[in-house]
This record gives structure tokens, sequence and C-alpha cells, in this order.
């Protein structure tokens, strides 16, 4: 590949104060793609994307976007890049309003003089979100939380959007919706690293892909190289 | 006891908690940023009760205007402060040793400033409206108490809006019900504990110069009122600043009336008596309570 990825993940070590969990894990984010880190409870995946987000110093290893190293930078910092996160479970601000949940997505610089015509954008993404701009956060199902925190995420722009296990606990008939928003949300030029348990469904959508197991990178390949893998199909497919 | 004694009494709770919110706001905001509890609290309402009578002293200013002056001189006392100590306490979701040793220490540290600057005398300031009073209708309030009342309110309505129509106010909010998303949305939380810190400090210093309007008061003042504060900020549920303002309105309601029925001595108590209710069967304070009544409902 000629194109200089945007994000590149090179020897990553990651430790809980003695605990060591990522062992020099290594990956690449070309712009535009889809790229998915699939592995089983524990593996390390969301470690890796608080790692990158900044909520986590690396032990070893380097984060570089668009060639500039992160690692080790406040999460504020990795923000204001265009790199935004959209965590596991959510954590919207229970007690705001799905709008000011969302204005707050636009917080760092860059993003906040375009706010409300973002805002526009995402009520047009998500228009039931627009219907609840005044309810509490906290009140809402947890569909409709899933898609404030992908709007929230939205509001600044982002160059390149992370999701943590983003279907977690949704029904089968959201969760279908949920991967047509995220290959639609890929389609307006955002880069894309998606995090999954629901591996068939993901490897699908993903240009590539990373099998992350207890912090090591064992498979690594297209989306279409890893389903008809064998490994991946005993492990993660099933069949 | 007739119903105009009655409203009397209701009237001056009321005069009472406006001056409890902004009181314990200080302590809140804080708490809720930083989960830490400002055991130095009563040491900045004492500088500011002092701030209060330096300036009417020295420079013959009102202490009412002294207590808005106080505002942006105890912010920046306040930032200060973090920049010299409290950053350096680890950042932590529930209050920790250190932090709690630190501001104590602080708070020990301010009251024998006190000492050695202003003596163990009982001090007071007196103005022209120390005594003058207001009547209505058979209810007599004390014209102090209701300006102080008044500029208490004025000080949270600023606060409100500050807190819902800012960045920097949204993002007090944002740290304070979920900090790792808060980071995730670019909030710089270094600055904002700072800003934060000072912020609560001017309430603090603000609530010092009002109540000084009112109370007398030596290097010790304070610490019946940081008693007072836990108790409003504990059943307002820690981190709610709708639920601190209720907080306020039940202690200086349960205050305010039990003089008909405790002794005048036992007064210290009834706050320290509300503080362990309230830790024992309000945990998620009186907004808590009532999200469980709907859940039930
Ligand atoms: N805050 C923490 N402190 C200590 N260990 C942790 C912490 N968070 C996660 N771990 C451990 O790190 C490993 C990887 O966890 P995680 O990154 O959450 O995996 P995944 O997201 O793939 O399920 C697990 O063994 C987990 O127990
Ligand atoms: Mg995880």
């Amino acid at each position: 590949m000629s194109v200089r990825p945007l994000l590149e993940v090179e020897d990553l070590e990651v430790a809980y104060g003695d605990v060591q969990v990522i062992w020099g894990i290594s990956f690449t984010v070309a712009p535009g793609e889809i790229v998915t880190l699939i592995g089983p409870n524990g593996a390390g995946k969301t470690t890796t994307l608080r790692t990158i987000s900044g909520l986590l110093s690396p032990k070893a290893g380097k984060i570089r976007f668009r060639g500039e190293d992160l690692s080790g930078r406040p999460a504020h910092e990795v923000v204001r890049r265009g790199v935004i996160q959209i965590p596991e479970g959510r954590k919207l601000w229970p007690r705001m309003t799905v709008e000011e949940n969302l204005l707050l997505g636009a917080f760092a610089p860059r993003a906040r003089d375009m706010a409300h015509e973002q805002l526009d954008r995402v009520y047009a993404l998500f228009p039931l979100l627009k219907g609840r701009r005044r309810q509490l956060a906290g009140t809402m199902s947890g569909g409709e939380q899933q898609m404030c925190a992908i709007g929230r995420g939205l509001m600044s722009e982002p160059e390149l959007l992370m999701f943590d296990e983003p279907s977690l606990g949704l029904a089968p008939l959201l969760v279908d919706e949920l991967f047509a928003k995220i290959t639609g949300i890929a389609k307006q030029n955002v880069t894309i690293l998606l995090v999954e348990q629901k591996v068939a469904h993901t490897l699908e959508i993903a240009d590539r892909g990373y099998i992350l197991e207890t912090g090591r990178t064992v498979l690594s390949g297209t989306g279409k190289e890893l389903r008809e893998s064998e490994y991946v199909q005993r492990s993660y497919l099933g069949t | 006891m007739g119903l105009d004694d009655l409203l009397n009494l209701f009237v001056a709770a009321i005069l009472l908690a406006g001056i409890y919110t902004t009181m314990s706001i200080g302590m809140t905001v804080i708490y809720g940023v930083m989960k830490m509890v400002n055991l130095a609290h009563a040491g900045f309402m004492m500088l500011g009760a002092y701030f209060a009578l330096e300036m009417s002293e020295r420079l013959h200013i009102d202490p009412l205007v002294s207590s808005v002056l106080a505002v942006p001189v105890f912010f920046l006392l306040g930032v200060a402060t973090h920049r010299s100590m409290v950053r350096f306490v680890p950042v932590a979701d529930e209050p920790t040793l250190p932090s709690l040793l630190l501001l104590f220490g602080l708070w020990l540290v301010l009251q024998n400033v006190g000492y050695g600057v202003w003596g163990a005398d009982d001090r007071s300031i007196f103005s022209a409206l120390t005594m003058a009073t207001f009547q209505f209708k058979g209810i007599v309030v004390p014209v102090i108490r209701l300006i102080v009342f008044g500029i208490a309110l004025l000080s949270l309505v600023a606060l409100h809006l500050f807190l819902h129509h800012t960045w920097f106010g949204r993002s007090v909010r944002a740290l304070t019900q979920n900090r790792e998303a808060g980071q995730l949305a670019g909030i710089d939380t270094g600055r904002t504990a700072m800003l934060t810190f000072g912020l609560g400090i001017a309430f603090t210093g603000l609530a010092g110069a009002l109540l000084a309007n009112l109370y007398s008061f030596t290097p010790e003042f304070g610490s019946s009122f940081m008693l007072r504060s836990f108790v409003i900020t504990v059943l307002g549920g820690l981190e709610s600043f709708s639920g601190v303002a209720i907080g306020a309105v039940i202690v200086a309601l349960i205050e305010t009336f039990s003089i008909l029925v405790v002794p005048a001595s036992y007064q210290h108590a009834i706050s320290f008596i509300l503080l362990v209710v309230a830790l024992l069967v309000l945990p998620g304070g009186i907004e808590g309570l009532l999200q469980r009544w709907r859940r039930l409902g």
C-alpha cells in the first residue's frame, strides 16, 4: 500500500500497574478504511482504544497519527487532532439533555464554531434524536443512547472514529440498523476503527481486520480473508 | 404561637436557605469535578469574613459591596491554591486520603494565619443597615437579611446561567457526571479542575463575606457552617447543583423550626444528626429518593 496510514500502532505494550495486558501489538488504519479489531473478552481491545485516546499511557511502543507521535499525550490533545472514541457502554452524561450531550461533542476548539451546523447534520442522520433533543440522556433506551453517543462522536467532524462494541446490549433489529449507520458514516470520508464481538457482521463491512488474543495480534487480513480463514470460522463464527 | 409567628419563622428559614445554598455550592462544584471534599471550606469562609472586615475598616467599603468584590479575589485565591498545592494530589474517582489530609492541613494553617493576623477576639461589622427592619403584614424581616438573600440568589442565577450556557460551564457539568466521557470529548481536565477550584472558592469567599454581615466571627468562624454545608451537599445528592438548593431549604427549615422544640444549646447537634440520618437513609440525596419513588410509581 502506497498511501501513508492515518493511524499506525507499533509494538504497543500497556500495563495496569504491574499487570501487563498488551504485549506488543501493531496495526495500521489507512484513510477511508474500516478496520476492525476482533477478539474474545479480556483480549485487550478496550485497553488498546483507551491508550490510543490518551486515557492510558503505553509502557512501550508508538502510536502515530498522520505521522505524529501521540503516545502518552493527554486525551484532549488526541481529540484535538480529530481522533474520537465512542466508548464501551456509551458513557453519556445522564443528567444532561440529548442536545447538550451532542453539543459537548463539539467541545474541541476546532469544532465549536461549526457546532450548530454539525448538530443539524447529526439530526439528519438520526432523526429520532431530534425529537428527543430535550429529553435527559439517562432516561433513554440503550439503542437510543447508542445513537446519541455516535452523534456526539460525529459532532467534532472526526478524522478517525473508534467504536468500542457499539452493538453491546442492542436488540437484533437495532444491530442491523447500527451497522448500516456505521457504513453510512464511513461513506462520508470518516475512517473507522471498529471493535466488535458480532464477528460475522463486522467482517462483512470491514476492509481489513486484526484478531487479538490475550494482548497479542494472532491473525490479520482483509475482511474476506478473515471470513474465509479456517481459524476464524472455528473460533469466532462457530461453523 | 400564632399563625404570624409561624409565617415569620418560615420567611426567616427561606432567607437563610439562600445564603446556605451559596455557601454549599462551592463545596459541591469542587466535589463534582474533582471528587474532593474541600475540608478547607471553613478556612476560606473565615477569610471571606475578614476580607469584608478589612475592606470596611481600612477603605470604608460597605460589607455588602465587599462580598461582591470577594468573588474575583477569592477566585484568584482558589486558582492559586490549586496551582500551588491541590493539583499535585493524584486524580481519583472518590475522595482520597492525600486530598483530605492536604485540605484539612490547609484549614489548620488558615486558622493559624487568622489568629496571627486578627487575634482571637470576636469581631463584627456594623453598617447603617444592621438594625433596620422591614415590615409587611405582620412579617418582620431585617433588611440586611433580605439584601444578603438577594445577593445570594443573584449569585445562584448567575451560576446557573454560566453552567448551562458557556463551554466552560458545560464542561464542569460534564466532568461531574462522567469524567471519562468528558476527556473523550476533549475537555482539558487539569485546566477545568483549576478553574473549578477557583469558582468553588469564589462562592465560598462570597458566602463568608455575606455571613459576616449577619454574624460575629473569629478565626474559628466557618466550622459550624462547614458542617451544614456537608449536610446540604449530602442531602442534595453530592453532585447535583439543584439538589443543593433543596438540601439548603430543608436544613434551614429544620434549624429554624427546631427552636420551638429543641433547647438552643442543642442547636449544633441538629446539623450533625441530620448528616448521620442523610448518610444512612439517603445515599443518593433527595433527588435519588425522588427517582426511586418515580421508578416505583
Ligand atoms: N482498570 C483495569 N485494571 C486492571 N486490569 C484491567 C483493567 N481494565 C481491564 N483490565 C484487564 O486487562 C485485560 C484486557 O481488558 P480489556 O482491554 O477490557 O479487554 P476487551 O476490551 O478485549 O474485553 C483483561 O485481562 C482485564 O481484566
Ligand atoms: Mg472491551
